[in-house]
């Protein structure tokens, strides 16, 4: 008599699938047939000829393409490590801070509230060499140069970073600060009264604490990495001469302005699959942490 | 006495350094940000000046502009004010809610790939908004959601449940599976028992998810600028772009526009803080 | 195929019905109960004109819903993706001279539907950008875009300097006739990093514009008939040699390459540059003391001379009906109205250039009749520069060639290549290009 019912895990699981179905892995499946595909968006009927592995081919064997592709790894590399190294840091000095901490935090907690759009517009004008606020303040202190911040190979780089590192400094800061508050104290008073060193304890005791909570944070960011994109497209579109082309950058040129979906689907590929491997790094790393945090508590 | 004296000035150098250092820090998040305030209050030839203008001069003509009627430099402020916080209010309040029914099956139920399942739905919040918006806007298309608040809310949803998912699996783990059961034996269902027992002590855990969610959603660009198109719908990050034409770009007025998405999210957070650092302590780690 | 032309020929019928009707009814026709959504530009520039959409509302009885509005970059991508997604049951849209040729199969010949005597009263040059493979895609509205050369008066009423001047280069100082005599001033002019000689857009679309028209000022061209790129030719060499020479001569701002129109203005309303080649919009910004330094001081002239001629690459806004659009005689008389003489006078009367010949010829009088002289130099300045105009080729490919050029342009600005090398490299992938896109 009785149906055979779900279990119940799974229908409390079912509305995340579905949601998620719905908005991601459709639309995945989508570009994922496409990608196969001659398509130009501005002539929908290439949708249906079917080229293969051409794009793929295409985008393989082109030279800019594993040039941006090289690129992105080179500046998620620096930008996740400054930015947990960074994180560490003002983490440590907030906690040691002993009044006025609440407001400490939500100052630190302020470039979170930027939408990545804006940072992008805000760094452009800072970073503009003729009328921008760096070099402004360099010329009033007496240097009599205008750096070109957003031209010069190195320093258009180095001002991506700085305004990827600026947004998202914080989400570390905040989680190694959160680690902190947890960590009991007993540890380390032990530690003093044997006479350890602060690095001896920071290294030892401190550290490998936080660890689980580095492994958050960076996860946290891997997810979303992408959102430089929004960023580096107004910051400087990828250019000049390419000099600070993304894979995310590439690709929307090639799917929007020059229409063809199909090529700029690949090449999503490529980035998706490289985001996931970002993911599942540190998953393996914070599953590894815990794992160890659970054995030493 | 000597290695005393020794001793209490390397502690003040180092206090001054650490102050040093700190206000340093502050000063570098905070300048840019501020950068953006003052501008909104300054004129354009201001803004623009070189030699530059350092002592500013106050002005409300960008705010005034922008709350002007089309053609003089206005733009839809409230609409725009309106839409971002139904679609990230609703969306967060809906990622809640189905994150919170998720990460409760990952953390009280056993079964087969559990693994597998959950690894899945991190990853596709991987999946960069920029290589996903064209898709997505396919799909909306032919089922005619698109510039509608609906379709917004159900992309942010899909985007903001996976990290609630995590945050909230490791708070239900940690609380102990006695609590439920007890609440079961005096007569509770497991509904009562979830609600009475134990959503309250993962309350903080559910905030912080809140807060990165709304946070998220309130900012989020690259999809919004494709799935909305009129006043009806644009939020405001997609709103900022009203301030571009074709050759120009009015700063003032997008730093005046900027303050105003920035301020309530600054409010939010201020009030919810305690419970973010609270929440991201035991959710994540303790897993 | 048969259908959709049984379908274009019930629609001319219906339009002309619909045209003598309307002439009873007003002048644009009458529509009552009939909702026309449209897809617009944003931007203070472009919104002063939908102002007057309100009258047409009053006029005909229909309603406007506008169901888009967003920049120039934004709106173009939101319509390729109604393309693929095949949401294009919406009427009027913005249009673009350099878009329009991309938007294959999306909008209506507005031949059928437009009087022909109503055609002829444009410029017939934007007729002419908006027509492609014979097909009139969009009514040009008075937002028409070539650029002249805006300049710092001071500098040439300074007698120490015009002396230097002349001792240094042999020649006298004055307002530049030819594109030499920029290079010339601009290096003498420039003290880096205070103030510079001149400024170009670096990137995108943008500095693939200017050097198509200096490649088109000596005498090169970009493509050729068969759509074969000939840009590297040596009037191409010598266009780009001369974005190289500023830029090696820090004649220009440093970060030159990562400017577009927005930063370029602001440099230029700075009072930091002496030299400005610079679109028609900027005009009223430049001399007003509310937004520019270098108000007063601003002179303005027709574009100079390469070695061969004058050029003025150009677009110009405007508005088309799609295709799918299901009622295209509301949708027409829209346009029409939107581009009519009434609302060209409108719009232009906010510093942009109009492309209908009457409201040229008004605009110009009532300019040399009016106490402003600096509008009268600037319209004086448009309207000998207009005559240089070229469109950009009528191509879908266009916009994609630029985003492959670009990047080698600024290659060889920056010193990373040279500027054969640039060119032969950037040639070589327009030319795979053409090839894939089936021209040869």
């Amino acid at each position: 008599m009785t149906r055979r019912r779900l279990p119940e895990w799974f229908v409390l699981l079912l509305p995340a699938i579905i949601v998620i179905a719905a908005v991601v892995l459709i639309p995945l499946l989508f570009s994922l047939y496409s990608s196969f595909t001659p398509y130009k968006l501005t002539r929908p009927s290439t949708l249906w000829k079917w080229v293969g592995t051409y794009n793929y081919e295409k985008i393989l064997s082109d030279a800019k393409f594993w040039a941006a592709f090289g690129r992105t790894v080179l500046f998620l590399t620096i930008v996740l490590n400054l930015e947990l190294l960074f994180g560490l840091g003002i983490a440590l000095m907030m906690n040691k801070v002993t009044w006025g901490q609440r407001t400490l935090r939500t100052i630190l907690m302020f470039p979170m509230m930027f939408s990545p759009i804006l940072v992008g517009f805000q760094f452009k004008f800072i970073f503009n060499d003729n009328i921008g606020l760096v070099n402004n303040v360099l010329q009033s202190m007496g240097f009599n140069v205008a750096l070109p911040w957003l031209v010069d190979a190195k320093l258009a780089m180095f001002s991506i970073m700085f305004a990827e590192i600026w947004m998202s400094t914080s989400v570390f800061a905040i989680l190694i600060l959160a680690g902190l508050f947890a960590m009991p104290r007993d540890p380390l008073e032990a530690a003093k009264v044997d006479g350890c060193t602060p690095w001896q304890s920071f290294r030892h005791i401190t550290l490998p604490f936080l660890m689980p909570f580095i492994y958050i944070a960076m996860t946290i960011r891997s997810l979303d990495v992408a959102r430089a994109y929004d960023i580096v497209q107004i910051m400087t579109g990828g250019g000049p001469a390419r000099r600070t082309e993304l894979l995310w950058t590439l690709m929307s040129r090639t799917g929007y302005v020059d229409a063809r979906m199909g090529l700029a689907n690949a090449m999503g590929y490529v980035s998706i699959l490289l985001s996931i491997l970002f993911t599942i790094y540190f998953f393996r790393k914070l599953s590894a942490a815990r794992a160890e945090l659970g054995m030493a508590g | 006495m000597d290695r005393n004296q020794s001793h209490r000035n390397r502690r003040r150098v180092l206090k001054t350094l650490h102050f040093t250092a700190l206000f340093l820090t502050m000063m570098i998040i905070c300048i840019p940000g501020l950068w953006i305030v003052l501008n909104s209050f300054r004129p354009t030839v201001e803004i623009m000046a070189k030699p530059p203008v350092w002592v500013p001069s106050f002005t409300l003509d960008h705010y005034r502009a922008m709350f002007a009627g089309a053609g003089e430099g206005g733009v839809p402020v409230f609409s725009y004010f309106r839409n971002s916080l139904i679609v990230s209010v609703t969306s967060t309040l809906i990622a809640i809610l189905i994150g919170m029914s998720g990460g409760y099956a990952f953390a009280r139920y056993r079964f087969k790939g559990k693994n597998g399942y959950f690894v899945g739905l991190m990853l596709f919040r991987a999946v960069p908004g920029v290589a996903l918006s064209l898709p997505l806007f396919i799909v909306f298309a032919k089922v005619g959601i698109i510039d509608t608040h609906f379709g917004l809310i159900l992309a942010y949803v899909a985007m903001n449940v996976p990290f609630t998912i995590w945050l909230t699996d490791g708070f239900f783990r940690q609380i102990p599976k006695e609590l439920h059961e007890a609440a079961e034996i005096d007569g509770c269902t497991r509904w009562q028992a979830f609600w009475q027992v134990e959503f309250p002590v993962a309350r903080s855990g559910v905030a912080s998810a809140a807060i990165f969610a709304f946070l998220t959603s309130w900012n989020e660009f690259a999809l919004a600028s494709q799935l909305t198109r009129s006043v009806g719908s644009k939020t405001m990050p997609v709103g900022l772009l009203d301030f571009t034409a074709e050759f120009t770009i009015n700063w003032g007025g997008m730093c005046a526009l900027a303050v105003l998405m920035i301020v309530p999210a600054l409010i939010l957070t201020f009030i919810v803080q305690k419970h973010l650092i609270a929440g991201l302590t035991f959710g994540g780690v303790k897993g | 195929m048969q259908k959709s032309n049984f379908f274009k020929g019930l629609m001319a019928c219906t339009a002309m019905v619909a045209v003598s009707e309307s002439a009873l009814a007003s002048e644009w026709g009458s529509f009552d109960g009939v909702t026309i959504e449209a897809k617009l530009i944003g931007g203070q520039q472009y919104e002063g004109l939908y102002g007057r959409i309100a009258d047409w509302e009053a006029a005909t009885g229909a309603k406007v819903d506008i169901i888009s509005k967003k920049s120039h970059f934004e709106i173009d991508k939101e319509i390729k993706s109604d393309m693929a997604a095949g949401t294009t049951d919406w009427c009027v849209g913005s249009n673009h001279s350099s878009f329009a040729p991309q938007y294959e199969g999306l909008y209506t010949d507005l031949n059928d539907l437009v009087p022909a005597d109503v055609v002829a009263e444009f410029v017939q040059g934007n007729i002419g950008a908006s027509t492609v493979g014979g097909e009139l895609l969009m009514l040009p509205r008075a937002q028409f875009d070539v650029s002249v050369l805006y300049y710092l008066k001071s500098n040439y009423e300074d007698a120490d300097k015009t002396a230097a001047f002349k001792a240094e280069y042999g020649y006298d100082l004055a307002v530049p006739e030819t594109w030499e005599q920029v290079k010339d001033q601009s290096i003498f002019f420039a003290d880096p990093p205070n103030f510079y000689g001149t400024q170009y857009a670096g990137k995108d679309e943008a500095i693939v514009g200017r050097f198509y028209e200096m490649v088109v000022a000596e005498g090169g061209n970009y493509l050729d008939e068969t759509k074969k790129p000939i840009f590297n030719s040596d009037a191409g060499q010598r266009a780009l040699q001369w974005f190289v020479d500023l830029y090696e001569a820090k004649a220009v701002p440093a970060g030159t390459t990562s400017y577009v129109w927005d930063d370029l203005g602001q440099g230029f309303a700075s009072g930091t540059v002496a030299l400005n080649l610079d679109w028609p919009g900027w005009a009223g910004f430049f001399n007003d003391p509310e937004s520019s330094k270098a108000a007063g001081n601003v002179g303005v002239a027709v574009q100079p001379m390469g070695s061969v001629t004058r050029t003025g690459w150009s677009g110009h806004h405007g508005f088309s009906v799609t295709n799918d659009c299901a009622n295209k005689e509301a949708a027409v008389s829209l346009v029409n109205f939107l581009t009519s003489e009434d609302s060209q006078l409108a719009e232009s009367a906010g510093g942009s250039l109009p492309t209908r010949s009457a409201v040229w010829e008004a605009n110009v009088a009532a300019a040399k009749a009016g106490d402003d002289a600096f509008r009268a130099e600037a319209l004086a300045a448009f309207a000998e520069g207009a005559k240089y105009a070229f469109a950009v080729p009528p191509i879908p490919e266009w916009g994609e060639s630029t985003n492959i050029v670009f990047p080698e342009l600024q290659a060889a600005i920056v010193g990373d290549k040279t500027v054969k090398e640039a060119l032969d490299d950037a040639a070589e992938a327009v030319d795979e290009l053409m090839r894939e896109s089936g021209y040869y």
